[in-house]
């Protein structure tokens, strides 16, 4: 009977699947001879099954509910300044610190480390620790939230506001990521708008030019959206940035920008032949801006092409 | 195989573009998860009212520490992490607080809060007319009376399937300790519930 007990304590596990193989083999075997056990591994079924009868679904009404606040909540988030993204330093750190994410960077994290503590044991002898707390600015950290932690302390998350002067030409790899994360910030369109002033005099780079497609069709205001345009411009043959300018005619609610997309898809001596079906289709619209409308008329004339249907 | 690497890949890069900014892939990885973690807070805490709480806190501290995740681990136990943590606040609170329960005594008797909320099982599963009242509310209690973390780990392995070694890492504790919780959670559950099955 004693065996019976401890066998029996084992069925919750046993139906989990998460019995050590040797503890499922000692449970299958004893039940092969003993009925009881048997019969008390049936009800322990029932017990399980018992549980399955109490589970709740949210309801679909309570779901929309929480997405419809989340956007909500995530609209008034976008509109606060957010912390930096992990850029070089963070990489850095992540080397030093030796975390599996640096990568490659990893050994060469590891002997920045050895070099850091010899340095530190020659010129800074009567160094101490002070803390992980010790270097906190007060009023340069807003702590977001607080939380005990497992081991006994306190975890305090901080929101942080450091600035730090970088300065270097425009071409230097880490400016330009810089510039590039600074040209997607949704929450200041004048240093969107200035960014992309500054990513205009380096459209020749893939990376740029790309980023330049995403402000043009994306960017919520229309003056970053327009001097993303002016950077375009002398790239008006190459194939992604006549798709964006075409989505820009297409759909831009900003007169000025379909009809500096119109001029752009339309110049020179040859039109393309696949700007027929977009510009028909503007004209079947009723394309409301008179210059776009006449521009679309001409253009569709001058290559023999239906004002309707192409 | 193939297919689950391929959506890992996806995940991957959905995480990577919502660091980047793109509020689109944000609300993709939410869509992906969202229903889980509404069910996870809704079972845990039996509360309507609470799984919204948690669900908009869980994903405002994801959207606020997405740009910190390194892929250390997966995204569904970074996110689990956040969820379980708050669930386990707000379990422990109500435990000390003793308010809100679930079930509330009425002039007609006990009534449990979610019984206002539909099962997952449908009216004509012949599985469910074995269950009478009196069962489903003896499961409810013993539920009730289990700590914090024995409730999170049998909730997290009976309803959403996780092994062990998951919840470990979810829970920030050993496979072992959590092998330990759910034993320990099994045992009072067979001992309250022995006389009804």
């Amino acid at each position: 009977m004693k065996d019976c007990n401890s066998i029996r304590e084992q069925f919750g596990l046993l139906l989990y699947g998460e019995l050590s193989f040797d503890d499922e083999e000692r449970v299958e075997s004893h039940l092969d001879a003993c009925e009881e056990c048997r019969t008390a591994l049936q009800r322990e079924k029932a017990v399980h099954a018992a549980f399955d009868g109490i589970e709740v679904s949210p309801s679909p009404s309570l779901l929309r509910e929480c997405r419809e606040d989340l956007r909500i909540h995530l609209l008034e988030e976008a509109a606060m300044p957010r912390p930096q993204q992990a850029g070089w330093w963070e990489k850095f750190v992540d080397a030093i610190t030796l975390r599996p994410s640096a990568g490659l960077l990893r050994p060469a994290g590891a002997l920045t480390l050895v070099a850091m503590g010899f340095a530190a044991a020659r010129m800074l002898p009567d160094a101490t620790f002070k803390g992980n707390v010790a270097g906190l600015v007060p009023g340069a950290a807003r702590v977001r939230y607080v939380e005990p932690a497992s081991d006994g302390k306190i975890q305090i998350v901080l929101d942080e506001t450091r600035q730090r002067i970088i300065s270097g030409n425009v071409d230097d790899k880490q400016i330009q990521s810089l510039l590039l994360t600074a040209a997607k910030d949704p929450s200041d369109p004048g240093l969107r708008a200035e960014t992309v002033d500054i990513l205009n005099t380096r459209a020749q780079s893939a990376d740029v030019r790309d980023a330049l497609i995403k402000a043009v069709q994306e960017d919520l205001n229309a003056g970053v959206r327009m001097k993303a345009m002016d950077g375009l411009k002398p790239f008006a043959q190459d194939a992604a940035v006549r798709a964006a300018l075409t989505q820009v005619l297409l759909k831009d609610s900003n007169p000025g920008m379909r009809t500096q997309a119109i001029d752009l898809l339309t110049k020179g001596a040859t039109v393309d032949r696949q700007i027929v079906g977009t510009l028909q289709e503007l004209m079947l619209r009723g394309e409301q801006q008179g210059y776009v409308r006449e521009r679309c008329r001409r253009v569709l004339e001058s290559m023999n092409a239906s004002l309707e249907t192409y | 195989m193939a297919l689950k690497s391929g959506l890992q890949m996806d995940e991957t890069a959905l995480i990577r573009a919502a660091q980047d900014g793109d509020h689109a892939a944000f609300e993709q990885l939410v869509r992906a998860y969202d229903q889980s973690v509404l069910r996870l807070a809704m079972n845990l805490l039996r509360s309507p009212e609470d799984a919204h709480d948690v669900y908009q806190e869980a994903f405002l501290r994801v959207y606020r520490n997405l740009h910190s995740f390194r892929f250390d681990c997966s995204f569904h136990t970074w996110l689990y992490r956040i969820v379980t943590n708050l669930c386990l606040d707000h379990m422990r609170k109500r435990k000390v607080r003793k308010e809100e329960p679930t079930v509330l005594a009425t002039n007609d008797g006990p009534l449990d809060r979610m019984d206002a909320v539909p099962e997952d099982r449908v009216d004509g599963d012949p599985q469910r007319h074995l269950f009478s009242g009196q069962v489903r509310r003896r499961i409810k209690e013993v539920l009730g009376e289990l700590t914090p973390r024995e409730r999170m780990v049998f909730e997290l392995r009976h309803y959403q399937g996780l092994r062990l070694r998951r919840i470990g890492e979810v829970l920030g504790t050993t496979e072992e300790a959590a092998k330990n919780c759910l034993f320990r959670a099994t045992q009072k559950m067979r001992a309250a519930l022995g006389d009804f099955i």
